[in-house]
């Protein structure tokens, strides 16, 4: 299974890096655009889906990583060393606020998690002398042609989700992500049988927040303009585990199938419905976690959706949760 | 059998809705200059972008029915494509490269606002092409050295200090001024220029601070205000944030014989909102349907185009209206000067620009502001717009609020 999962896998990684051979700049925007989220959606799947932490802190993190990279880039680092320090930086951030707030659970940690996506915005947006505050940061722009551009930025956004994914794979098949299973089933019960559950919910949390910045940090190269409501964007922090929801929670391959179906929904919904696209998104996506509670990947797994609707149906009418994977 | 064809159906699905999603380019018409605009139709901004969205279409309505634009000789209808960014600073970058790589639009109309418009110019810049941006004012977004970027509306570095001037004229008792900023790119530059032209003009700055993009209880930076007793208020945003302060003003008792506001009172949505606590509100606008131009294009007088638009609307026009539907003048007035729809020599003769429109004066400095724009000191009365300022268009003098 592993193997057709990294096939599958090998055979998407290489349509997205193939695209400006076939297609045009806004069909690599496109593709860097997915790549940029499944970096996220991978990253949100150590917290949230290995876990079972609901964290709402992904902009955080790619936020903070903008604006690392961005400074660093204009104190005159060279591009990749300030991406390296947006990643390093915003891990050892997750590690320090980890510490604090992975002491909640459930609920709680869901509103810390989304408390500090508003704290950065607002603690960013009035250090002015630093951050420009709202005025935001210009970062230097990349030399060279529209088309020379889009590429350096896709062999790297693609880069950095491979790792992220090879990342993933390692935790998944490791005493680490067995551990994070065992917290996400029974988190007491875990610590019993003698799992350090700080420490791993730690690690996971550093794992979550580490490639978001670093995406942050080539986001920001790449766009040229940063400022804090774009950086600190309410509604990624949203749509990053609706994706890993889509495909499917705590497995490996399922992030990268969310993000790249909800993105290209998205793409679709709203240059053929303009008006309603948001709308028509909304109940589609709903329509989906509803009758496919396991994501798409449930599918593969053999669950149908006929079987997950009936099923769905059924606790619906007896009045239990419905979208339970 | 059945698990597979099922497995079938849904790989199809998800092929299908992908190759609509990849696919889905227009077929390219030689004889229409196609003009991209990416536009907030839904979120924060999507007032001030419907807006855009009514003149531009006007716009093109009118120039395809005087037979269209001449380029070198040959007749070219124009048609708008337009995309709903959503107020996303992201998707409207990702929708500016759809629009010209995609779409091959030939020329760009920028978003509303300084941040987005920013936003697009840097890839309106790398793709080398021309861009109009009719609501961004702020300097910050033409300092970048962008060659390709265009503005309407007048500078507002200068005209911090006219209207300090007036109001101390008009009003000598004024001594302190207390300045409440929305911290984003062009309200902030608003509040800080003339946090520096009070300053100068030997204001007491009682009170100076911003607030975040987004903030809805305004009471502690008020209740900052109110004690510091300043006989100027001067409060920077957009139209719901400043109609949101009005309101908590009132609450709190917060008054001065001055209260200034930018910019929204220009927008009829304002004093719609506000009603009787509108009154005495002091703002600037960049164009009022009162100005009298006469100049090129399809709208030949101010007259023309605020007749147009009340049949249309049924309101009178505000500044966005009048500066968007004159980005379209500029671009066309530029184009029939190249004679070619070049992306380089359209940008050169926008760059020689010096006309006269129904909107008013247009030169552009090296930067791509226009300089001779001018701006206009209005005040609300008796929730009607009255212009205070400058004498040629004058309609009503300031009055006090008690």
């Amino acid at each position: 299974m592993m193997r057709l999962r990294c096939s599958v896998f090998a055979v998407w990684i290489l349509a997205l890096a193939s695209t400006p051979l076939w297609g045009d700049n806004y069909i690599v925007h496109l593709a860097i655009t997915i790549a940029m989220y499944s970096t996220l959606a991978i990253s949100w799947n150590f917290i949230g889906g290995f876990a079972g932490y609901p964290s709402f802190a992904t902009s955080a993190f790619f936020g903070l990583g903008c604006y690392v990279g961005a400074l660093t880039q204009r104190a005159g680092l060279p591009v990749s060393a300030a991406w390296l320090c947006a990643t390093a930086g915003v891990g050892i951030f997750a590690g320090l606020f980890g510490l604090i707030i992975l002491r909640l659970r459930g609920h709680y940690f869901a509103i810390a998690s989304f408390g500090l996506v508003e704290v950065l915005r607002l603690v960013i947006s009035s250090s002015d002398s630093l951050t420009g505050g709202g005025d935001g940061l210009n970062v230097p722009l990349f030399h060279g042609g529209p088309d020379f551009v889009a590429r350096i930025f896709l062999a790297v956004m693609v880069g950095i989700m491979v790792i992220a994914f090879a990342v993933s794979i390692l935790v998944d098949r490791s005493r680490l992500g067995f551990g994070l299973r065992c917290i996400e089933q029974n988190e007491d019960a875990a610590d019993m049988v003698g799992i350090d559950t700080t420490r791993y919910k730690i690690v996971a949390f550093v794992l979550s927040a580490m490639f978001c910045g670093t995406v942050g940090g080539a986001y920001a190269s790449w766009t040229g303009y940063i400022d804090p409501t774009d950086a600190f964007d309410a509604i990624m922090t949203i749509k990053t585990p609706v994706m890993c929801m889509l495909g499917g929670v705590g497995t490996v391959l399922g992030p990268v199938a969310g993000s790249a179906s909800f993105l290209l929904l998205e793409e679709f919904f709203w240059s053929h419905f303009l008006a309603y696209n948001r709308a028509i998104l909304g109940a589609v996506i709903v329509i989906i976690i509803f009758f496919l509670p396991g994501g798409l990947l449930g599918i593969a797994d053999g669950k149908g959706p006929r079987a997950s609707f009936r099923r769905s149906l059924g606790r619906w009418l007896k009045g239990g949760p419905v979208a339970v994977p | 059998m059945k698990f597979v064809s099922r497995h079938c159906l849904w790989l199809a699905f998800a092929s299908a809705i992908a190759v609509m999603a990849l696919s889905g380019a227009p077929a390219q018409a030689d004889d229409v200059i196609k003009i991209g605009a990416p536009l907030a139709l839904t979120g924060p901004l999507a007032v001030e972008s419907k807006k855009q969205e009514v003149v531009w279409n006007m716009w093109v309505a009118k120039v395809n029915a005087s037979g269209g634009i001449n380029v070198g000789g040959k007749k070219m209808n124009v048609k708008l494509v337009e995309y709903d960014y959503q107020s996303d600073g992201q998707r409207a970058a990702q929708l500016a490269e759809k629009l010209i790589t995609d779409d091959k639009v030939n020329f760009l109309f920028a978003p509303f606002g300084s941040g987005h418009t920013k936003i697009v110019a840097s890839v309106a810049e790398r793709y080398q092409m021309p861009l109009i941006a009719c609501s961004s004012s702020a300097e910050t977004v033409y300092n970048q050295g962008f060659k390709y970027l265009f503005g309407l509306l007048a500078a507002n570095g200068a005209s911090n200090a006219i209207i300090v001037k007036y109001i101390k004229t008009k009003a000598p008792s004024i001594k302190s001024i207390a300045i409440y900023g929305r911290d984003d790119v062009f309200p902030k530059s608003m509040a800080s220029g003339v946090a520096e032209a009070a300053k100068a003009a030997g204001l007491n700055v009682a009170y100076n601070n911003y607030y975040p993009v987004g903030t809805i209880d305004h009471s502690s930076g008020l209740s900052a205000i109110k004690a510091a007793k300043p006989d100027w208020i001067y409060v920077t945003g957009y139209t719901s944030d400043l109609i949101l302060i009005r309101k908590q003003m009132s609450d709190l008792g917060v008054t001065a014989p001055v209260v200034t506001m930018v910019a929204g009172p220009a927008y009829k949505e304002y004093t719609d909102a506000l009603g009787n606590l509108a009154n005495g509100i002091t703002s600037w606008t960049w164009w009022h349907p009162a100005v009298n131009y006469q100049g090129v294009g399809v709208w030949p007088t101010t007259q023309s185009f605020v007749k147009d638009f009340v049949a249309k609307e049924h309101v009178e026009p505000d500044y966005i209206h009048a500066s968007c539907a004159a980005a379209g003048v500029i671009l066309a007035n530029a184009i029939e000067r190249a004679g070619t729809l070049d992306h380089q020599k359209v940008r050169d003769a926008l760059a020689s620009t010096n006309i006269t429109t129904f909107y008013g004066p247009i030169k552009y400095a090296a930067n791509g502001l226009n300089e001779a724009g001018s701006i206009p000191i209005i005040q609300i009365q008796n929730k009607q717009i009255k212009v205070l300022y400058p004498d040629g268009v004058k309609n009503a003098d300031l009055e006090l609020m008690k």
